[in-house]
C-alpha cells in the first residue's frame, strides 16, 4: 500500500520548530517529537510531493505501510489520541495483524507508553529495541526523550544514563538541549563542580548560549565563586532582545546577580543591577525589595522607601510584598518617624491577621478534600497525555496561596497522575455497560443455538451426501456411455424422446408384420420421419452432451461446497457451546479484573490525593508560619517603639546606647 | 536600635536575604522544559522555598550569623511530606495500575471485536489517502449490497491524520459468505475548490475468513485529478 506523506512537515510541525520557538515549555512538541522519532519508519513516504522534500537527517528512509491495522493505529496516533492508539496497537499485535510492521510497531509502542507517562514500560521497550537494528537517529531521539521524561519524574540516575547514551550525531538544537538538561540534572543533584565543567565545555546553538551562561553563573555562585560568576550573569543581564523569553531570563540573571552582591555586602554594585529588572515583569517585586535593601544598606532609608512603598501597594500574597510590610515601618523607624512606623506596623499586624485566618480556612478546605475537585473541575477528561498541564486555576481561596506550589513540578506531576487515574477509572467504567451487553449477546447466541440445533440436526440427518455423490458418479458414467454409444436420443428433449419412443413402437409393430402389403406406405413414412428426427437429434447432440457434462461439473462443485458447509455446520454445532462458554469465561475474567483494578485505582488515587493535599497543606502552613513570624517581628518592633515613646527616648538615642544600626547593614 | 530590636531585625534580614537569594539563584535552569527544582518557584516565598535557603542563611550578612535564629523562623519546606522514595514508590504504583488498565482495555477491545464481529462474517473497510493535493475529503458513504452501512463526516483533524499516513477503519460489520457489492461515495473539495463527489465500486467475495477492503484516495498527477479506488486485501 504505497502512500506518501509530507514527512518534513510532520517533523517540523511536531517537534523541531516548537522546540526551538519555545524551548522552555514545548512539552507537546516534545511528545510528538519522540513519537515521531520513534515512528518515522511508519510514516509513508515517496511520491510526487515528497520527492521534492530533502531527506531529514534524523529520519528514516521513506517507508510504506503494509498493514492496514498499523495505519489504523497511526490514524489515532496522528490525532494525539494516544490511549486509543495504544489499545489498537496492542490488539493488533495480539491478533497478529501487523506482520510487516513489527519493529516499527514496537518502537511506536515505546513512544506511546512514553506519551502516556509510562516511562518504566517505555524504558523497557527501548532498552530491548534500541540496538543495532535501529538507526542512530532513532536511538538518539528515543534516549533523549526518555531521559527528559525521567528527569521530569525525578528519576535522575536513569535520566543521566539515558541522556549519556545519546551520541553527538543528532540535531544540534536537540544536542544543545541535551547538554543543558545534563547540566541541570547535575545541579539538581548538587554536583555543581561537575555542572561547571559540563557547562564550560558546552558549545551549542547561539540561542542557548544565554541559558548556558546563566546556569554556569548560578553554579559558580553556589560554589562561592562570585567573582567568576559576575561577568557571566552580567552578560545575560545585559542581553538585547525583544522576546519575552529572553527578557524573563535577563530579569532572572539581574535578580540573581543583584542579590548575590547584596549578600556579599556589595550594595552599591547590586543596586544598578537590580534596577535593570523590568518594573512590569514577574520578578519586579523581588527586585523592588532588593533595591530597597541596597539603599538601606547604604544608609539611604529615605530612598529605600520609594521602592518599598511601591511594593507595599501590591498584593499581599507575594512574599516580597509581605516583607515590605515590615521594611517600610523599619525605614520610617530608621528615619526617626516613629509615628508612621507604628502606624505601618499596626497595619501590617492587621493584614497578617487576615491572611492567617484565610490560610487557616484554606487548610480546612483542603483537608475536606476540595482542592483537587476544584482544580480539575473544568478539566476535559477526554485525553490522557503526559504533557498535560493545569491551564487555569479556579478562583478559590486556597489557590491564591498556592500559585507557586501548583506550578511546581512535583505538584503538576502528582496532579497529572491523579487525573490519569481518574481517566483510567472512567474508561473502565465505560466498559461496564458493554460487559452487560456481552453477557446478553452470549445468552442470545446460546438460545439461538438451542433453537437451531434440532433443525440443523434434522437437515444433516436427511441429507445423505454419500448417496448424492454416488448419483453424481452414476450420472457421469451414463453421460460417458451415451457419448460412447452415440445415443443421440438419450439427450433429446422430453417431446423428442416421446416422439422417438413412438417411432420405436411403430418400428417394432412394422417389424412384427413384415409381409403386410397394407403397411408399405406406413413403412415409407416411418423411415422418413425417423430420419428427420434422428437428423435433428444428431445435430444438437454435441451441444447437449457439452451441457450435460457442464451440469455434472457444476453438480460436483455444488456437492463439494455442500460437503464443506456440512463440515462447518458440524464443527459449529460442536464448537459453539464451547465457544460460548469460552466467551462467558473471558467476560467473567475481565469483569473480575475490572473490579479489582477499579478498587486499586481508587486506592492509589486516594494516596495521590493525600500526597497532593499534604503538599498543599505544608506549603500553606509554611506560609502561615512565615506570616506569623512577621507578625511577631512587627509586634516586637511596635512594642519597642512604644517602649521608646514611653521612656521618652528617640531612636537615635536608643541606637547610640546599643551597638548602632549601621553595623547591621550588609 | 536596642538589642531586642536588633535581634528581630537581624533574623528577619537574614531570612529575607536567604529567601531572596534562593528565589533569584533558583531560577537556574529556567531555560529547560524541565526546570531545576528551585526554578519552579521563581517568586519563591521566603526562606522556606528552597534547598539553598539554609546555605544562603549561613552566608547571609555577618550580623545575621551573630545572633541565633528565632525559634519561629520557618523550617525549610523543600522536602515534600513524603520522602522521595515514597513519591517514587507511589509513582511506580500509578505506572503499574495504568499499565494494567491499558492491558485490560486491550483485552476488552479484542473480546468485543471477536464477539460482535467473528472472523467468519467480519468485513472491515478502511480509508487511506495519499497526498491530497487535488482533493480535500469531507465525507464518505458506503453501501454494501445497496444498503447504507456507513456514513462518516471527517473533521479537519481526522482528514489531517489521513494525510499524514493514518488509515481509518470506517466500517466494521458482519456479512454473509458469498458475493457482495460495495459502493463508496466520496464528497469533498476537488481541484480549484470545487465541490466534488465521486463513487467507486467493487464486487467482492466474502469467504470464511475476515475480509478487508481499502478505499484509496490518490492524486492522479498527470490529470491533476483525484482518483478513487477500492482494493480487496486478500
Amino acid at each position: 500500500m504505497p502512500r506518501r506523506v509530507d514527512r518534513q512537515r510532520s517533523l517540523s510541525g511536531g517537534f523541531v520548530s516548537r522546540g526551538l520557538a519555545s524551548r522552555g515549555m514545548a512539552w507537546r512538541g516534545v511528545v510528538q517529537g519522540v513519537i515521531l522519532g520513534a515512528v518515522l519508519a511508519a510514516l509513508p513516504g515517496g511520491g510526487a510531493s515528497a520527492e521534492n522534500v530533502k531527506p531529514d537527517p534524523n529520519g528514516l528512509p521513506p517507508h510504506q505501510i503494509e498493514d492496514l491495522h498499523y495505519g489504523d493505529v497511526l490514524f489515532y496516533f496522528f490525532q494525539e489520541d494516544y490511549f486509543q492508539a495504544i489499545t489498537r496497537l496492542l490488539a493488533a499485535q495480539e491478533l497478529h495483524r501487523i506482520p510487516h510492521s513489527e519493529d516499527e510497531a514496537e518502537l511506536l509502542l515505546g513512544g506511546l507508553y512514553l506519551s502516556l507517562g509510562e516511562h518504566v514500560e517505555a524504558g523497557r521497550i527501548f532498552d530491548a529495541l534500541l540496538n543495532s537494528h535501529t538507526t542512530e537517529a532513532v536511538r538518539n531521539r528515543a534516549w533523549y526523550y526518555l531521559g527528559k521524561v525521567w528527569y521530569e519524574r525525578g528519576y535522575l540516575e536513569e535520566s543521566e544514563r539515558a541522556l549519556r547514551q545519546v551520541s553527538d550525531k543528532i540535531d544540534p538544537r536537540i544536542n544543545a538541549e541535551r547538554y543543558m538538561l545534563l547540566a541541570q540534572l547535575l545541579m539538581r543533584e548538587n554536583r555543581y563542580d561537575d555542572a561547571i565543567t559540563a557547562l564550560r565545555a558546552w558549545h551549542g546553538a547561539p540561542g542557548w548560549t544565554a541559558y548556558a551562561q546563566f546556569n554556569l553563573g548560578v553554579a559558580l555562585v553556589r560554589r562561592d565563586r562570585l567573582a567568576d560568576a559576575i561577568p557571566l550573569l552580567d552578560a545575560v543581564g545585559r542581553l538585547r532582545s525583544g522576546s519575552e523569553e529572553f527578557l524573563a531570563l535577563k530579569d532572572k540573571a539581574n535578580l540573581a546577580l543583584g542579590f548575590s552582591l547584596l549578600q556579599s555586602q556589595r550594595a552599591a554594585e547590586a543596586r544598578p543591577i537590580l534596577e535593570r529588572v523590568r518594573i512590569e515583569g514577574p520578578y519586579s517585586s523581588k527586585a523592588l525589595l532588593g533595591v530597597g535593601w541596597a539603599d538601606a544598606n547604604l544608609g539611604e532609608f529615605k530612598r529605600a522607601l520609594v521602592p518599598w512603598l511601591a511594593l507595599h501597594k501590591r498584593n499581599l500574597l507575594d512574599s516580597a510584598v509581605q516583607e515590605s510590610y515590615l521594611a517600610v515601618p523599619y525605614a520610617f523607624s530608621e528615619l526617626h518617624a516613629d509615628g508612621q512606623a507604628a502606624e505601618y506596623y499596626n497595619s501590617a499586624i492587621e493584614s497578617f491577621d487576615g491572611e492567617v485566618q484565610q490560610i487557616d480556612a484554606s487548610i480546612a478546605d483542603i483537608r475536606a478534600g476540595k482542592l483537587l475537585d476544584r482544580l480539575l473541575g473544568d478539566d476535559k477528561k477526554d485525553t490522557v497525555t503526559w504533557y498535560w498541564q493545569l491551564q487555569h486555576l479556579p478562583d478559590a481561596p486556597e489557590t491564591r496561596y498556592l500559585y507557586q506550589l501548583l506550578a511546581s513540578n512535583d505538584f503538576q506531576e502528582g496532579l497529572k497522575n491523579y487525573r490519569e487515574l481518574n481517566y483510567m477509572s472512567c474508561n473502565l467504567e465505560s466498559w461496564r455497560d458493554s460487559l452487560t451487553a456481552f453477557d446478553d449477546i452470549i445468552d442470545t447466541k446460546q438460545r439461538a443455538y438451542a433453537e437451531r440445533v434440532p433443525k440443523a440436526d434434522a437437515v444433516i440427518a436427511s441429507t445423505n451426501l454419500d448417496a448424492l455423490n454416488a448419483r453424481r458418479t452414476d450420472f457421469e458414467s451414463r453421460i460417458d456411455e451415451i457419448e460412447q454409444t452415440n445415443d443421440v436420443a438419450a439427450l433429446g428433449t422430453p417431446e423428442e424422446q416421446a416422439t422417438w419412443a413412438r417411432l420405436k413402437r411403430i418400428e417394432d409393430y412394422l417389424a412384427a408384420h413384415p409381409d403386410d402389403p397394407d403397411l408399405e406406405e406406413m413403412r415409407e413414412k416411418h423411415r422418413l420421419m425417423k430420419g428427420v428426427v434422428y437428423w435433428h437429434l444428431s445435430e444438437s447432440f454435441k451441444a447437449r452432451l457439452w451441457n450435460e457434462r457442464r451440469s455434472v461439473r457444476e453438480l460436483g462443485v455444488a456437492l463439494k461446497e455442500t460437503q464443506k458447509r456440512s463440515l462447518l455446520v458440524q464443527q459449529a454445532r460442536n464448537s459453539i457451546p464451547a465457544g460460548n462458554g469460552e466467551y462467558a469465561a473471558r467476560v467473567a475474567d475481565v469483569r473480575a479484573r475490572m473490579d479489582t483494578l477499579q478498587a486499586r485505582l481508587a486506592d492509589i488515587a486516594e494516596q495521590q490525593n493525600r500526597y497532593l493535599q499534604s503538599l498543599a497543606i505544608d506549603e500553606l502552613e509554611a506560609q502561615k508560619r512565615r506570616i506569623e513570624t512577621y507578625q511577631i517581628q512587627a509586634r516586637y518592633a511596635l512594642a519597642t517603639i512604644y517602649d521608646r515613646a514611653s521612656n521618652g527616648t528617640t531612636k537615635s538615642n536608643a541606637a547610640g546606647k546599643s551597638d548602632g544600626a549601621p553595623k547591621e547593614q550588609p | 536600635m536596642n538589642s531586642k530590636n536588633r535581634l528581630v531585625w537581624v533574623t528577619w534580614r537574614a531570612g529575607l536575604l536567604a529567601c531572596a537569594w534562593a528565589a533569584a539563584s533558583l531560577t537556574a535552569g529556567a531555560q529547560a522544559p524541565a526546570p531545576a527544582p528551585a526554578a519552579a518557584a521563581p517568586g519563591a516565598t521566603s526562606a522556606a522555598a528552597a534547598p539553598t535557603a539554609t546555605a544562603a542563611t549561613a552566608t547571609a550578612p555577618a550580623a545575621a550569623t551573630a545572633e541565633p535564629p528565632p525559634p519561629s523562623v520557618p523550617a525549610p519546606a523543600a522536602e515534600a511530606p513524603g520522602t522521595n522514595g515514597d513519591v517514587r514508590s507511589l509513582d511506580q504504583e500509578v505506572q503499574g495500575a495504568k499499565k494494567d488498565v491499558i492491558d485490560l482495555n486491550k483485552d476488552l477491545f479484542v473480546l468485543e471485536e471477536e464477539l460482535l464481529f467473528p472472523a467468519n462474517t467480519q468485513v472491515a473497510v478502511f480509508v487511506s489517502m495519499d497526498v491530497g493535493t487535488f482533493f480535500a475529503l469531507d465525507s464518505i458513504t458506503i453501501k454494501i449490497d445497496n444498503k447504507e452501512v456507513a456514513n462518516y463526516l471527517y473533521t479537519a483533524r481526522e482528514a489531517d491524520a489521513l494525510l499524514k499516513g493514518g488509515v481509518h477503519r470506517i466500517y466494521l460489520g458482519n456479512q454473509k459468505v458469498g458475493k457482495h457489492e460495495l459502493v463508496a461515495f466520496f464528497t469533498g473539495k476537488g481541484p480549484a475548490e470545487r465541490d466534488y463527489r465521486r463513487g467507486a465500486t467493487l464486487e467482492f467475495d466474502k469467504g470464511v475468513g475476515a475480509k478487508y477492503l481499502e478505499l484509496k484516495i490518490t492524486d492522479k498527477v498527470p490529470k491533476h485529478q483525484p482518483e478513487f479506488s477500492v482494493k480487496d486485501w486478500e
